[in-house]
């Protein structure tokens, strides 16, 4: 620790000198404060460009970031090492292989992963540590403020996953049947990276959510995501419905759904979600429903909830 | 003058402790502190006012109108924390800019008002340095420089003097009074009643949440002088040296421990210069002389008496 904690005596130069009260020597102060002339405020979007801003310099500097972005990209590693280890007849075709690692890892898998650790986080973070009493004695819309938070979230997520997903798909051309030119092949491809930008809306918003009233958003979240949403999909019935996989399915090519044939589920259940089925439109609709739900709940948390620290009483 | 603040039967509670009971106050432009023993419940009522809290019951107003989510308001107000918090990996600079931009100053503005700012605490050289490696001092200043930077009319700071050497705070005493020469008005809370005096004269007394006197401190202090004083005598012989009080008038009683004696007075002068008498023929039967009087929580027994 240093120990230089004195301001130098005399005033500052070049500006106003003040006078004197209880007949202590007085400091000299810049015009700027004895003006009493307050700054220009620039309005919502000034403030919502400054949370977006500042969420996107505290997530550069994490080195969290870079693990996500690691993790992220390994999927690449996949087509490629199977293209070199396949054996004459018994390769896969390449459709195939980026189909399931876009299902199967990066909307059902990272997706969720980034949002619980960054949006989460994002809000989260300035609760705990206690900073936002800065940011709500300021005159700042707490909804700017989310909207902010959330808009930077989906830039760094969607920068990360859609970029890895490219690349994954890249990787998978090594194999038959997936070419970088062809143009169904690419209306395959920026179709798993709309689907994926919708997940990120979805599961961002109820992070973000998740991140306002609890200190362990990952925690609740992994019980969401992972834990709750795979164990509806075993429940016979229409649980599946509370789910926000159930919708991102929905949107998913057809050939890809119709994969879906290892988990485990119950002819009941089949059944049941043969019958019940979404259509792409309704899942849009719904997953936006879900997105817009969540992040005015939030507004509402972060307006009506008190974030001050020192909530005991004699603070 | 028109109120600052206005609070009216404002009461504050968590669970079921009361942190601030009833109380109706209106606070005038000027500096005035906010006085009270720790956990008396000044940082909550800064928190209440500040629109950080939600009354519990009744209301309170800053510049007539109700303070939580109120953007109007928090135009005209600055705040400044008792503890540490700062953003994380953050240097001094980058603190006072974000939170310029969160005020919703444009880029441009927002770096000159941080560095004009810094540049006022004093911290231009070590601004772009890691705020974890900031003394405490330094952090106090950049908390300061982060609720000057928009030229407030309302500053409020929560136990300012915390950490901070004599000179910290000799200089702590220099700066608000000379905010308060150029028209800002500034609420300061503490519990030393001599950091506030030195300050202004202007005070606001709360004890366990409630309002327990407001007004000119001298006129407290009036007050508190028609109550007996206590002088504590620590001595080896507390019997043998404490008879010749027994003849003064003005001693109300006396109180004995194994070590010490306690006088009760209507009147310490004359304590005082009997004390000095003895002292001047044997200093050693003296070992510590004490009066509690000095010190605010003597002020609140008188007052909760």
């Amino acid at each position: 620790m240093k120990t230089d904690d004195h301001i130098p005596e005399q005033g500052l130069p070049g500006n106003e000198a003040s006078g004197s009260l209880n007949g202590n020597a007085v400091l000299t102060l810049p015009t700027w404060l004895t003006s009493q002339q307050q700054p220009h405020h620039g309005g919502y979007f000034t403030v919502m460009g400054a949370s977006c801003g500042h969420a996107l310099q505290i997530l550069f500097r994490r080195r969290r970031l870079a693990m996500a972005a690691l993790i992220a990209f390994l999927p690449v590693l996949i087509p490629i090492a199977m293209s070199y280890l396949a054996l004459g007849n018994y390769s896969e075709l390449g459709d195939n292989v980026f189909v399931r690692l876009a299902e199967d890892l990066f909307i059902n898998v990272f997706t969720p992963l980034l949002a619980l650790f960054f949006a989460g986080m994002l809000v989260a973070e300035d609760i705990e540590m206690r900073t936002m009493i800065y940011i709500l004695v300021r005159p700042t819309a707490r909804s700017a403020w989310v909207f902010g938070r959330f808009i930077a979230f989906m830039i760094v997520a969607s920068a990360i996953l859609l970029c890895a997903c490219a690349l994954t798909f890249a990787a998978s051309t090594l194999h038959a049947n997936l070419e970088l030119t062809r143009i169904t092949d690419l209306t395959l491809l920026f179709h798993y990276m709309g689907v994926i930008v919708l997940a990120l809306l979805a599961y961002g918003s109820l992070s973000v959510f998740l991140g306002t009233f609890s200190k362990r958003p990952i925690v609740y979240g992994v019980i969401f995501f992972y834990g709750w949403q795979y164990a509806a999909t075993l429940i016979p019935g229409l649980i599946d419905f509370f789910t926000v996989r159930k919708y991102i399915d929905a949107l998913l090519p057809i050939m890809a759904t119709q994969r879906n044939v290892t988990e485990i589920q119950t002819a009941l259940g089949t059944f049941q979600r043969e019958v019940f089925l979404v259509s792409a439109g309704k899942a849009l609709l719904i997953l936006f429903i879900i997105t817009a739900i969540a992040l005015g709940s939030t507004i509402i948390a972060v307006q009506k909830r008190e974030y001050a620290a020192d909530r005991a009483a004699g603070g | 003058m028109t109120a600052l603040i206005e609070a009216h039967e404002l009461s504050k509670w968590f669970g079921e402790v009361v942190a601030v009971n009833n109380l109706n106050l209106s606070i005038k432009p000027g500096i005035t502190g906010l006085l009270g023993p720790n956990g008396a419940g000044k940082s909550t009522f800064i928190k209440l006012a500040l629109g950080l809290y939600a009354p519990s019951r009744g209301s309170i107003k800053l510049f007539g109108e109700k303070p939580r989510n109120n953007i109007g308001v928090m135009r005209q107000v600055s705040y400044c924390p008792e503890t540490d918090y700062f953003f994380e990996n953050s240097t001094g600079y980058e603190f006072v800019f974000w939170l310029n931009r969160y005020w919703g100053m444009n880029r441009k503005k927002a770096h000159e008002a941080a560095y004009n700012a810094l540049e006022m605490a004093r911290m231009t050289e070590r601004m772009h340095d890691a705020i974890s490696s900031y003394s405490k001092g330094m952090r106090q200043r950049i908390k300061i420089a982060q609720a000057l930077a928009s030229a407030p009319k309302l500053l409020f700071l929560d136990e300012p003097m915390n950490g901070l050497d004599p000179r910290g705070r000799e200089e702590m005493v220099m700066l608000i009074q000379s905010l308060a020469d150029a028209g800002l008005s500034v609420i300061v809370s503490s519990h030393i009643l001599y950091e506030i005096e030195r300050i202004t004269d202007n005070i606001v007394l709360i004890y366990r949440g409630n309002l327990l006197a407001q007004g000119q401190l001298s006129e407290i202090r009036r007050l508190i002088d028609q109550y007996p004083h206590s002088i504590r005598v620590t001595t080896g012989n507390p019997r043998g040296l404490s008879e010749p009080f027994t003849a003064l008038p003005e001693v109300t009683g006396l109180e004995f421990e194994n070590d010490a004696f306690t006088i009760h007075t209507r009147e310490l002068n004359s304590c005082y210069e009997l004390l000095n008498q003895m002292a001047c023929e044997d200093a050693s039967r003296i070992q510590g002389i004490s009066c509690s009087d000095d010190n605010l929580q003597s002020i609140f027994d008188y007052l909760t008496r």
